[in-house]
């Protein structure tokens, strides 16, 4: 090589001996030469605490059974501070690597559902080899990040796919303003998911795990600085069990289902000229321990999938949920459902006509098919003469004229002036529980027992001055087909209660979900005990009539539940139960059952309530009979089997 | 006592051989991109592990990609070294146009996503031709230089420089500004040493100051590019979070994790800054505030005097090459090197602007690591074969 050549890879040598100075010099002065306490000082200031969510508890049922889990979700977001053309941008460069349209994501995007405080979730579920994807070029895809989601998973489906018993487990969703208010001081914050329903509110404070808080020092542009100067680990939810079997819980919901999707195939016999079938929209069932007051098993038709909460319910899917054709899903019928419950309510018309004096449970009473109450004929159902009965009979044939002429009886004690005497069979409703809330942990109704008082606010609250006073008056038909169940509103779950407080000798429990809460280790933390109401008094005699009533319904062919009981082990499975078929102002008739098994010494109380779905015997029976043949096992059982045609 | 004699074999020919190339294998500047590797591994790990398993990623995704990719560098690596340079020497040109039409196919593929892509997809993996069109331009610029004796006329160096000029501007078109530099810095310093005259260098120069003035004052750059560099001339930390520039805002995060370091670091896998992704881009260009804050002064400055060494024995083996073409290579590689490592290093600490340029064999790129082997493999093989 040439000197000039050796000057010349000198010269460059120097320059990068220079270059490597400059490189000490400053790491030297950013390392060593800044004096360590005003670097702390001049970067921290304040301390701010960062809390981020812990992993929700499970629910369980009875067993152990697990009907809601958690699982992860990978999600995309993207921030709301990007500037709008940037995140056209992005969207577009993520719709092309997910393979969908950016306007999908653009919608997903503005879903007024989601947290303004969050970064906005555009998708779900994202695969890893996208994830690696934009971690490896994120400055492609500004603004956007990779979140693990932390979602309810329902691992019970039924056979539509639809999550197993999603009334009652509720949803999730991001705690509401209001919320947030309310329990500020709980250590909620924004953003935070809480429970919106079911048992998923009800047991919120158990469920919720404790957040995980890290306290860090920020610097005055709101940037952590150093390690958290304290940490408080938090830890996951606790899991509640369920007093619900889930093997129950799916035969309530399958044969309520197929009870009236079947309903929908036959005759409603109301419709004397041409054909029409019945509709059936919406029912429920209940099972309830008659020994303790747990819910064994609760269902509600139409269903709806929870699981359109996970990924924050859109606007479109909230308003379909809306739509009266779709007889609003999200209602729990069970509980929040009002019927008349028609001649179900007999349980409660016999104990008050014979606590009253109003007739003995011995005495005979001639049924002649109708009877003619000061001008107004009332008859009963097809105006079918049933004869001599007594109370026995009444109950078991369902005789109608049997209660019109106690209830009239009592109406002429109240005009007398007997109050008290006079709206017993209120009284006796009320110490059954209608009229109020049962106390379980789901939204519920009170229902309503009709009385002058109640009559005369109703009337006022729907009509105006001299009309208003022209309804306002306690007639006698108000009490005459308030012994009938008419005009009487219960909830199923009120219904199965009062059933229940007759069939085990007389507690009303307040029934319950919760049986126990355990932490994430198994350990259990509290047990949730039955809770007693209030205990009723029954004559034993009267008690005794009004149980070969209801077993006579069941099991004796004159009953009005013996048909759809055909060819049930009644032999082996007792079971008692009463019928009912409720008018409905401008609708098809309301099918309810309720019975019990074993009849002699009963456990569970099963009752179903189908809306518009014919007589009681005709559809809401038949569902009964399916739930409580998988219940006792009874094995190759058929769908359930509707009747064309019953008495009733 | 016996005499074993060994019958004599091909290979203890070789062996005896004093001018055989394999006995003159730097063996130190064959141990540097190991040992850089390794330790640039172990930083990956460190700085992508949480934030990689938050995105529901393995751990160790970006250690694996670069364990490959540094086998693949290796074998390119020897690959380079078992192949006489010389016979480089004389197939420049084919080095020069082989590269052409890979920095015209980036182009189009990356007209067809919006925004610019410096990139190939091959499958899962991605391959930059910019990475190798640095050792293009080296081996390109030094053939030509020593094709002609290293007599450089106006119309010979307007040769050099228009050549020199194609590539860096396709470059520039991919909006890889930092590449474009290290790529003029290769071909500068193999023209300084090749005998650039001082009269051309001061002409060059100024054409040089007019064209960045013209490509400023016509707005050809990226609103990113120009925040790149007001952030690096405006640092004083009085801005909000909000006023701060997405690059102003890197700047503070990363000497922020550096001066937390303070003398001796941390310690591996404590840093705060390092744990909590505050750093962005660490695993890749801002590698070196890992090393910055887990390691202090002590682990910062061993990594510069790694690099410092690496410097020395490319510097080393100019001087030693037997012929002037593998001076101008080596010096090309050095040249690369040393202004890729300053420039990475420089910008972590605020005393040069960002740009996306890799710390050479530490930070997360496939591409880059390839490229970084092959060039050593050049030097190596100049200097194994210095006595033939």
């Amino acid at each position: 090589m040439s000197d000039n050549g050796r000057v010349r890879v000198s010269i460059v040598g120097v320059v990068i001996v220079a270059l490597f100075c400059a490189l000490f010099a400053r790491l030297w002065f950013l390392q060593v030469g800044t004096d360590a306490e005003v670097r702390v000082e001049a970067t921290t200031r304040t301390t701010r605490v960062v809390q981020s969510e812990m992993p929700r508890g499970r629910i369980l049922d009875r067993n152990g059974v697990e009907l809601v889990t958690n699982r992860t979700s990978w999600a995309i977001t993207v921030d709301r501070g990007l500037p709008e053309e940037e995140r056209m941008v992005v969207l577009g460069q993520l719709g092309e690597l997910l393979g969908v349209t950016s306007e999908e994501l653009a919608e997903n995007f503005d879903d007024v559902q989601q947290s303004p405080l969050k970064p906005a979730v555009v998708a779900f579920d994202v695969a890893e080899p996208i994830r690696i994807a934009i971690l490896e070029h994120i400055d492609c895809y500004p603004g956007t990040h990779v979140e693990r989601l932390t979602v309810r998973q329902y691992p019970q489906l039924l056979a539509n796919e639809a999550p197993l018993a999603s009334h009652l487990l509720g949803y999730v969703g991001e705690i509401s303003g209001d919320q947030l208010a309310d329990r500020v001081d709980e250590g909620y914050v924004g953003g935070d998911t809480i429970g919106r329903s079911g048992v998923e509110r009800a047991y919120e404070d158990d469920l919720r795990g404790e957040p995980r808080r890290e306290t860090v020092e920020v610097d005055p542009t709101g940037s952590p600085v150093g390690s958290p100067v304290d940490v408080e680990p938090g830890h996951v939810g606790h899991d509640v069990y369920l007093t619900i079997d889930a093997n129950w819980q799916r035969a309530a919901e399958e044969s309520l289902a197929q009870g009236i999707e079947a309903a929908r195939t036959i005759q409603n016999e109301n419709v004397v000229e041409g054909y029409e079938e019945l509709k059936a929209p919406a029912g429920s069932v209940v099972v309830l321990d008659a020994r303790d007051g747990s819910v064994a098993a609760m269902a509600s038709y139409p269903t709806y999938d929870p699981r359109v909460f996970v990924d924050g319910i859109s606007q479109v899917e909230w308003d379909l949920l809306g739509l009266p054709e779709l007889h609003n899903p999200l209602l729990n019928r069970a509980s929040q459902g009002e019927y008349d419950p028609g001649s179900t309510f007999k349980l409660v018309s016999s104990v008050a006509m014979t606590r009253y004096g109003i007739r003995g449970a011995g005495d005979w009473f001639d049924d002649n098919g109708f009877v003619e109450i000061r001008g107004t004929d009332f008859q009963n159902a097809g105006r079918a003469a049933l004869g001599s009965v007594d109370l026995t009979q009444a109950i078991s044939k369902s005789s109608d004229t049997y209660f019109y002429t106690g209830g009239f009886e009592f109406w002429k004690i109240w005009k007398a002036g007997d109050t008290e005497r006079g709206l017993g069979m209120q009284t006796v409703a009320r110490e059954f529980g209608f009229g109020a809330t049962t106390g379980i942990e789901l939204d519920e109704t009170d229902g309503r027992i009709p009385d002058p008082d109640q009559k005369r606010e109703l009337s006022y609250a729907i009509n105006e001055g001299d009309a208003a006073e022209e309804n306002a008056t306690w007639f006698p038909a108000d009490q005459i087909y308030m012994a009938i169940g008419q005009s009487v509103l219960v909830s199923p779950l009120q219904l199965a209660n009062a059933y229940a407080a007759f069939a085990n000798g007389g507690t009303l429990f307040e029934p319950r979900l919760g049986l126990q809460v355990a932490d994430v280790d198994g350990q259990v933390l509290s047990t949730l005990e039955s809770k007693v109401i209030s205990r009723l008094e029954f004559d034993p005699y009267v008690r005794a009539q009004m149980l070969s009533g209801f077993n006579g319904a069941v099991q004796d062919d004159s009953g009005t539940a013996f048909a759809p009981f055909a060819g049930f082990p009644l032999d082996t499975i007792p079971v008692a139960g009463k019928t009912g078929t409720a008018q409905v102002a401008g609708k098809g008739d309301t099918s309810l059952f309720v019975g019990w098994f074993p009849a002699n010494n009963p456990q569970y109380v099963v009752a179903a309530v189908v809306e518009q779905g014919g007589r009681g015997a005709q559809v809401a029976a038949p569902i009964v009979r399916r739930v409580i043949e998988a219940m006792n096992n009874i094995a190759g059982t058929a769908p359930v089997e509707v009747l064309d045609e019953a008495k009733d | 006592m016996a005499t074993i004699t060994l019958a004599p074999g091909a290979a203890t020919r070789r062996r005896d051989d004093a001018t055989s190339p394999l006995r003159h294998v730097d063996l130190v500047l064959l141990t540097l991109p190991f040992a850089i590797s390794a330790l640039g591994l172990l930083m990956i790990y460190s700085s992508s592990r949480t934030r990689l398993g938050d995105n529901g990623v393995s751990e160790l995704y970006y250690v694996q990609r670069q364990g490959i990719a540094i086998v693949i560098g290796v074998i390119a690596m020897v690959v380079v070294m078992l192949v006489d340079y010389r016979r480089l020497r004389d197939l420049w040109a084919l080095a020069y146009i082989a590269i052409l039409p890979l920095l015209v196919g980036v182009l189009v593929v990356g007209a067809s996503r919006k925004g610019a892509q410096a990139w190939f997809d091959i499958g899962p993996l991605q391959f930059q031709p910019s990475e190798i069109a640095k050792l293009s331009i080296i081996v390109a610029v030094a053939g030509y230089c020593h094709a002609h004796r290293g007599d450089l006329d106006a119309w010979r160096l307007a040769t050099a420089v228009v050549m020199a000029a194609l590539l860096i501007g396709l470059v520039l078109m991919q909006n890889d500004l930092g590449s474009a530099a290290v790529l003029l810095v290769c071909a500068g310093s193999v023209l300084v040493v090749a005998g650039i005259r001082p009269h051309h260098l001061a002409v060059l120069f100024l054409l040089g100051i007019t064209a960045v003035g013209a490509v400023v004052v016509t707005g050809t750059l990226d609103d990113y590019q120009i925040d790149r560099l007001s952030g690096f001339i405006d640092q004083s930390p009085d801005g909000t979070a909000s006023e701060q520039t997405q690059s102003e805002y890197n700047l503070e995060q990363s000497k922020n994790a550096i001066v937390a370091g303070g003398l001796d670091g941390e310690g591996l896998f404590n840093g705060t800054n390092t744990k909590l992704s505050y750093v962005p881009e660490q695993h890749t260009d801002f590698i070196f505030t890992v090393v910055g804050e887990e390691f202090g002064f002590i682990g910062g400055a061993t990594v510069i005097g790694l690099f410092g060494l690496l410097a020395w024995r490319l510097w080393r083996i100019a001087l030693l090459s037997s012929d002037f073409f593998g001076t101008l290579v080596v010096m090309g590689v050095l040249a690369m090197f040393a202004f890729q490592v300053f420039e990475n290093i420089g910008m972590t600490m605020g005393i040069m602007p960002i740009t996306g340029l890799p710390l050479p064999f530490m930070s997360y790129g496939g591409s880059a690591i390839i490229a970084s082997f092959a060039a050593v493999g050049l030097a190596l093989n100049v200097h194994m074969r210095r006595f033939t």
